[in-house]
């Protein structure tokens, strides 16, 4: 975790999704673990879904990851990219893309942090509060490579 | 020629429903419906529940109005527990206020600027791309960045009570379970880390100026659009003030006339009937005296200032009367005034929440009564979108064995099919074409009453909201889908 305690000001990690529908819980599951990890030197949130008034809280940061569970196939069982602001606007208030939130924080407050978005695949979305086994080693694996690799690229 | 349209999801109200208009040979508009399609079942699966899961298990019904249906409920379950709300201690009764105002503060903000002004500022024929909040951000900074701040201002006030923006606990049976600090009060008040209470009063009053203006501008439009005769129910006090967390229920017709004169809302039941449509899981609620064709009423905005003898905060009164005094009309039918209405009740709001911060009995630490157990519970309180109602009745082990909910949007159900069939009727009938404008004018007038689908129908998952032309030969001829 030495890398972690550097280079970089200000950590923010989102976790997004929610707990007690199985592997929709990988986000905040990520987000936590790494909040330990990291000793409280990142910050972390816990969100169902993101919201317009989210692009305050990303502007006070320097850097801030997106944690979510993804239906996607991925290569790795996981998948760390850069994301951007980007105008896309979902039809209801209370569900917006991290795109959309650093655009938000872009035009309002003039800031836009350092973003990357951690997707996590899951495989099963009912009723019920533990992660399936592909599910956490995916997990695992998600968290080793945020750990070792990431703040190389964040910096 | 046939044509289809598809609205869907009706955009932006909190849930999802669909809208069939049906024309007959000339194309003229021949019925219209604005249907409720999903899984209703929080009163049933909630059967069998001790009821103190109550206030915490209906709080999953929505994540926009959780916080009126943990109160609702709450109020019942007192009830439950032999505890009137005249029962309940100072501060556990001005701690559920202080909540409650959050609430109805940072909901109307979000309806305001997150969903309805984007039809203000670009006009019901702007591009769909442009009709929402991250467009206003680019144009209008600075409303955008108000708006934003006054949401936050709400959603701050109940994670200090409640311990979480979302779904957090404030009550228990009796009262509340926890106290309120001197520097949770002071956060409020200082200015220092948010912006302060006094920030919230005066960005509210120049919200409201704006508003005016736009009426000026716009008057025709707004004093005509789905302007219909109705009735209108909601809550004062014994005064007769507007009072949004309890007191006695009160309902006029379209003229003023009582229909419902200050009843206790533990007697809803004798007054109340709910119709059923095979279009639609969302029922049709009105008053037996009245009957089923006249009895219904709208709730929300318009009907507490339609019905209220007066607001017993100064700012707002003085708004009201303007208010009032802008049509000269005593009663207000006008559909579009319902948002310059919410406006009056956030500035409310915030002189409320102004009020509780400053009373010393907020900080109070006697904060749960227990009383002689009953078996039934009636809670009724005026969520940001009208008369809410939470009913439970219970086994001598506690266990739920009836739920009765009477939601806000459900009151509005046939006001808002009016509205409908009135945009229906004068925009879309015999017009030949039909234009994204037009559709829009659709949403515009269910976008007015800040309707929440999730709540109404007690749905689970997704629920999208579709609009259907149909010919006169029932066959689609157009439909609008949006994601």
């Amino acid at each position: 975790m030495s890398d972690l305690n550097t280079d970089i000001k200000k950590i923010l990690v989102i976790g997004i999704g929610n707990c007690g529908r199985h592997d929709d819980g990988l986000g905040w599951k990520f987000t936590e673990m790494i909040s330990k990890h990291s000793q409280g030197k990142v910050d972390s949130e816990y969100r169902y879904q993101l919201q317009v008034e989210d692009s305050v809280l990303v502007s006070k940061y320097d850097t801030v990851i997106f944690a979510d569970a993804s239906h996607s196939k991925l290569k790795q069982g996981f998948e760390i990219h850069r994301c951007r602001a980007a105008t896309h606007y979902f039809y209801s208030s209370h569900m917006q893309t991290p795109e959309t939130i650093l655009y938000l924080a872009k035009e309002l407050y003039n800031k836009i942090p350092k973003s990357f978005i951690v997707a996590i695949k899951g495989h099963i979305w009912g009723l019920g509060t533990t992660l399936s086994r592909v599910a956490e080693k995916n997990l695992e694996k998600a968290v080793l490579s945020f750990e070792k690799e990431f703040f190389k690229v964040a910096t | 020629m046939t044509r289809k349209i598809t609205i869907d999801p009706v955009t932006r109200v909190e849930g999802h429903g669909r809208v069939t208009i049906h024309l007959d040979e000339y194309g003229q508009v021949k019925d219209s419906f604005f249907h409720i399609v999903e899984f209703r079942g929080f009163e049933r699966f909630i059967q069998g529940h001790p009821y103190w899961e109550a206030p915490v298990l209906v709080q999953r019904l929505c994540g926009i109005c959780p916080v009126s249906h943990h109160l609702a409920a709450a109020k019942a379950i007192d009830q439950l527990v032999g505890i009137d709300p005249k029962d309940l201690s100072p501060a556990a009764t001005k701690l559920r206020r202080l909540m409650h105002f959050g609430q109805i503060f940072q909901s109307h903000a979000l309806h305001f600027f997150y969903l309805a002004s984007p039809d203000l500022l670009f006009g019901v024929d702007a591009p769909a791309e442009k009709r929402n909040v991250v467009a206003v951000a680019v144009e209008n900074r600075e409303l955008a960045v108000k708006g934003i701040t006054m949401r936050r201002f709400g959603q701050e006030i109940i994670k200090a009570v409640a311990g979480k923006k979302i779904h957090g606990i404030l009550a228990v049976p009796g009262g509340v379970h926890k106290t309120f600090t001197q520097r949770e009060r002071d956060f409020f008040m200082d200015g220092k880390e948010i912006e302060n209470i006094d920030t919230m009063i005066e960005w509210s009053l120049g919200v409201i100026d704006f508003m005016k203006g736009y009426h000026e501008k716009n008057r025709k439009l707004l004093d005509e659009f789905a302007e219909f005769p109705s009735g209108h129910l909601g809550m004062v006090n014994e005064l007769g003030a507007m009072d949004l967390y309890d007191g006695k229920l009160r309902a006029i017709d379209h003229e003023g006339n009582r229909t419902l004169n200050d009843i206790s809302t533990d007697l809803y039941e004798q007054y109340f009937s709910e119709a059923v449509a095979q279009w639609s899981y969302m029922k049709f609620p009105y008053l037996k005296g009245v009957g089923r064709e006249k009895g219904w009423n709208r709730v929300g905005p318009l009907a507490r200032i339609n019905l209220c003898d007066f607001i017993p905060t100064p700012l707002a009164e003085k708004e009201r009367q303007a208010f009032i005094a802008f049509t000269g009309k005593k009663i207000n039918n006008s559909t579009m005034y319902s948002h310059w209405a919410r406006l009056i009740e956030v500035l409310h709001a915030a002189e409320v929440m102004k009020e509780l911060l400053n009373d010393p009995e907020l900080l109070g630490e006697d904060l749960v009564r227990k009383g002689t157990p009953r078996s039934k519970g009636i809670g009724i309180i005026e969520a940001p979108r009208g008369t809410l109602t939470h009913h439970y009745e219970v086994d001598e082990k506690g266990m739920i064995t009836r739920c009765n909910l009477i939601v806000s949007t459900t009151h509005n159900n046939d006001a808002m099919n009016t509205a409908v069939k009135w945009v229906a009727n004068n925009v879309i009938s015999r017009k030949g074409a039909i234009t994204d404008g037009m559709l829009n004018q659709v949403e515009v007038a269910i976008r007015a009453y800040d309707p929440c689908l999730s709540c109404a129908t007690q749905a689970m998952g997704k629920m999208p909201l579709k609009a259907e032309l149909y010919n006169y030969k029932g066959e689609m001829i157009d439909e609008r889908f949006k994601y």
